[in-house]
């Protein structure tokens, strides 16, 4: 393929696999009872598929189909290691604006791609970061030149509807001097039987100035699909980034987000939502760095378990010598909704220099009887309490999102999931009243 | 019509609290619970409306002859009993008029038409003297103590209940809401509705004048009367009644 015959590309792919091929598969522990395994995971068994593309998006697998709901301004689509569909509106295009494959811009826009490509990520990261990194097909490439606005949402989805599959994901944005934009990111698994892997890497890089809506939404159904991404977004001078990353299924994920406001002014707003269950297994570590003073940020991470599931978020704040006068917070809360279901939730804080404030608050927590005797006492029975507590619980994350789409999107999942959950969630709660009457 | 309490015993945590109490409220009375603090007021409360904490180990809740003493707090709601908390939970992501919506809905087959439950909500709002946009507020977040008891007013004003437990709602309220919140109980007084006013203070009386007026100590009711039991009480204080009982009691 001529796009990544680019010898510069080829040299770091090279190097990619000169590391892959050094690192055992990881195993992640940490104190606690916490430990994030893959020996369930048949690596060998799985390849990268590919697929002929289609241009009309009717053609597309259902389970995109039914997650994208109104007209994005460009949509591009990755099916296991293939790009199957690329659309991008001519006002689009008109202003300047590239989405396409990374294949694609490694070719067309060659100078460009290699000034920020893994600018933030790097191969020596661990095996499969250096995997995504020698392997990665197809891709996705955003540009936003400088002082564009772009109205409707550039969107990219990675799906994989087939057992043995293994997709590694690149994804690469950069949002021009004061240029504003939203991009959607989805991950969305087919309900396979059998395994796959998505390996994941994702950068963007905010110029100054600029503004935007970055938003994860992830939920790769209920095959085996297991998730080992790294993502991370970098926040130049005076620029502004609201990044919304969304968990609502995979059979094992182990997540690295990061977000660095990386010069004074740069200010992020970071907020992660995830729901867990059956046997899923979600291991997510998050840091908000700050590089340079006067810079803010505001993190707020909420989930809930239920069946047997194991959900652990860490977010660490970190705040480097001399970057005086940054102003930030994070806070993370948990709902464990099953008695069989277990997490935690850890938030933490390095900061290096003074001059600062830094707040950080965690729960894990259950129902409030209280609440759900306050509501029940107005005639609304007990599953429907539980239901409306646990979505109003979601709903300052939901709101976050700052778009209508995607808001009712998630709330419709977490309304499914709740109900396929009810059983145990009534049976759950109901024993806890029962232990407070014993009490 | 009527709510019964009969040789009602309740435990918390081992503890008992309420040693054998008995109360009627019928449709269209107002009665007046009064006693200090620790008496038992609140457990009654939230005894008559099912709070699970709360154990009744003898005794019974009847509601228009229906034996209610191990029913479900929905379930109660739902035949027609309500309670004002004393503090009220807070309600994270739904909006007071959603809230009311769903309440308003659980006790019908089919739902509240929009504009019905609309003109409903801006009548009860203008009693109560109820800003517009306050009901696109999550549930109590972030309420001051008053918008807290209008907003539980405002509920019963909505759900229409034959039997309301206001527990001590005027607690914590300076004058002026004082007013408007007993002003807002007192319009909504009438045949259709039984109160049962709880409180540790007479000052409630000024504004909603009871049919009838308890006093409650250690668990039990001591005294019953007419409104003029509350201003001797008023005049004399507690104290003055707890003597009167443990003299009859030594006698």
């Amino acid at each position: 393929m001529p796009a990544s015959s680019a010898d510069w590309l080829a040299d770091a792919r090279q190097a990619a696999l000169e590391a892959y091929e050094a690192e055992p598969v990881p195993t992640w522990r940490r104190s606690g009872f916490w430990t994030t395994s893959l020996r369930n995971l048949d690596v060998d068994a799985l390849e990268p598929r590919r697929y002929e593309a289609v241009a009309d998006a009717a053609e597309l697998p259902a389970v995109v189909r039914d997650a994208l709901d109104d007209e994005p301004g460009a949509l591009i689509v990755q099916r296991g290691g293939s790009t199957v569909h690329l659309r991008v509106d001519d006002d689009l295009a008109a202003q300047g604006v590239v989405v396409c494959s990374l294949e694609q811009a490694v070719a067309d826009h060659g100078d460009l791609v290699r000034e920020w490509y893994m600018r933030r990520l790097s191969e020596t990261e661990g095996k499969f970061p250096a995997a995504t990194a020698a392997f990665w097909t197809g891709g996705v490439f955003v540009h936003v030149p400088k002082n564009v606005r772009v109205e409707r949402p550039i969107q990219s989805v990675y799906v994989i509807d087939e057992p043995g599959t293994a997709q590694y994901a690149h994804t690469l944005a950069v949002v021009g001097e004061h240029a504003e934009c939203a991009i959607r990111e989805y991950c969305l698994g087919d309900d396979i039987d059998g395994q796959a892997l998505h390996a994941g890497a994702f950068e963007l890089y905010a110029r100054p100035g600029a503004k935007a809506k970055v938003a994860h939404f992830q939920d790769w159904g209920r095959g085996e699909i297991y998730d080992i991404s790294t993502k991370r977004v970098e926040i130049a001078r005076d620029a502004h980034v609201s990044w919304v990353p969304v968990h609502l299924g995979g059979r094992l994920t182990k997540q690295t987000l990061d977000i660095v406001t990386a010069e004074p002014g740069s200010d992020m707003r970071h907020t992660g939502l995830y729901f867990t269950e059956r046997d899923e297994h979600l291991d997510l570590f998050t840091t908000d760095l700050h590089e340079a003073g006067h810079t803010t940020g505001d993190t707020v991470w909420k989930g809930a378990l239920t069946g047997e599931s194991r959900a652990s978020y860490e977010g660490l704040i970190e705040i480097v010598e001399n970057a005086q006068e940054s102003h930030t917070y994070l806070q993370t809360h948990q709902m464990l909704l099953s008695q069989k279901a277990k997490g935690d939730a850890i938030p933490s804080l390095i900061v290096k220099t003074d001059s600062v404030s830094a707040s950080h608050g965690g729960t894990v927590g259950e129902l409030d009887e209280e609440q759900i005797f306050y509501m029940m006492s107005r005639g609304i029975p007990r599953i429907e309490a539980v239901r409306t507590l646990v979505e109003g619980y979601f709903e300052e994350v939901v709101q976050r999102l700052d778009d209508p789409g995607l808001e009712a999107l998630v709330r419709r999942r977490i309304g499914e999931k709740l109900l396929a959950a009810e059983d145990q969630v009534r049976e759950f709660v109901g024993h806890r009243a029962g232990a407070a009457q014993e009490a | 019509m009527s709510l019964e309490i009969q040789n009602l015993h309740v435990r918390i945590e081992e503890r008992e609290i309420l040693r054998g109490l008995d109360l009627t409220v019928r449709k269209g009375e107002t009665h007046a619970l009064m006693g200090p603090n620790g008496s038992g007021k609140s457990t009654l409360a939230n005894t008559i409306m099912g709070n699970p904490n709360y154990e009744v180990t003898e005794g019974r809740i009847l509601f228009n002859g229906e034996d209610l003493t191990e029913a479900d707090p929905d379930e109660r709601a739902r035949a027609g009993l309500f309670m004002a908390f004393q503090y009220p939970a807070t309600i994270p992501g739904v909006s007071v008029a959603n809230f009311l919506r769903m309440a308003v809905n659980a006790r019908r087959e089919e739902p509240i038409k929009v504009k019905e439950f609309g003109s409903m909500l801006g009548e009860n709002m203008e009693l109560l003297k109820i800003d517009r946009q306050f009901t696109s507020r999550y549930l109590n977040e972030g309420f001051s103590g008053g918008e807290k008891k209008r907003a539980e007013i405002l509920q019963m004003a909505m759900l229409k209940p034959e039997i309301a437990v206001l527990d001590e709602t005027d607690s914590g309220l300076d004058i002026d809401a004082l007013r408007i919140v007993s002003g807002g109980v007192d319009a909504l007084r009438g045949p259709e509705m039984g109160s049962l006013i709880i409180t540790h203070y007479t000052r409630i009386l000024d504004y909603i004048k009871p049919d009838f007026v308890h006093i409650m100590l250690d668990g039990r009711i001591v005294r019953e009367g007419g409104p003029d039991l509350a201003d001797t009480l008023e005049e004399q204080g507690y104290d003055f009644i707890r003597e009167e009982v443990a003299a009859a009691d030594a006698s």
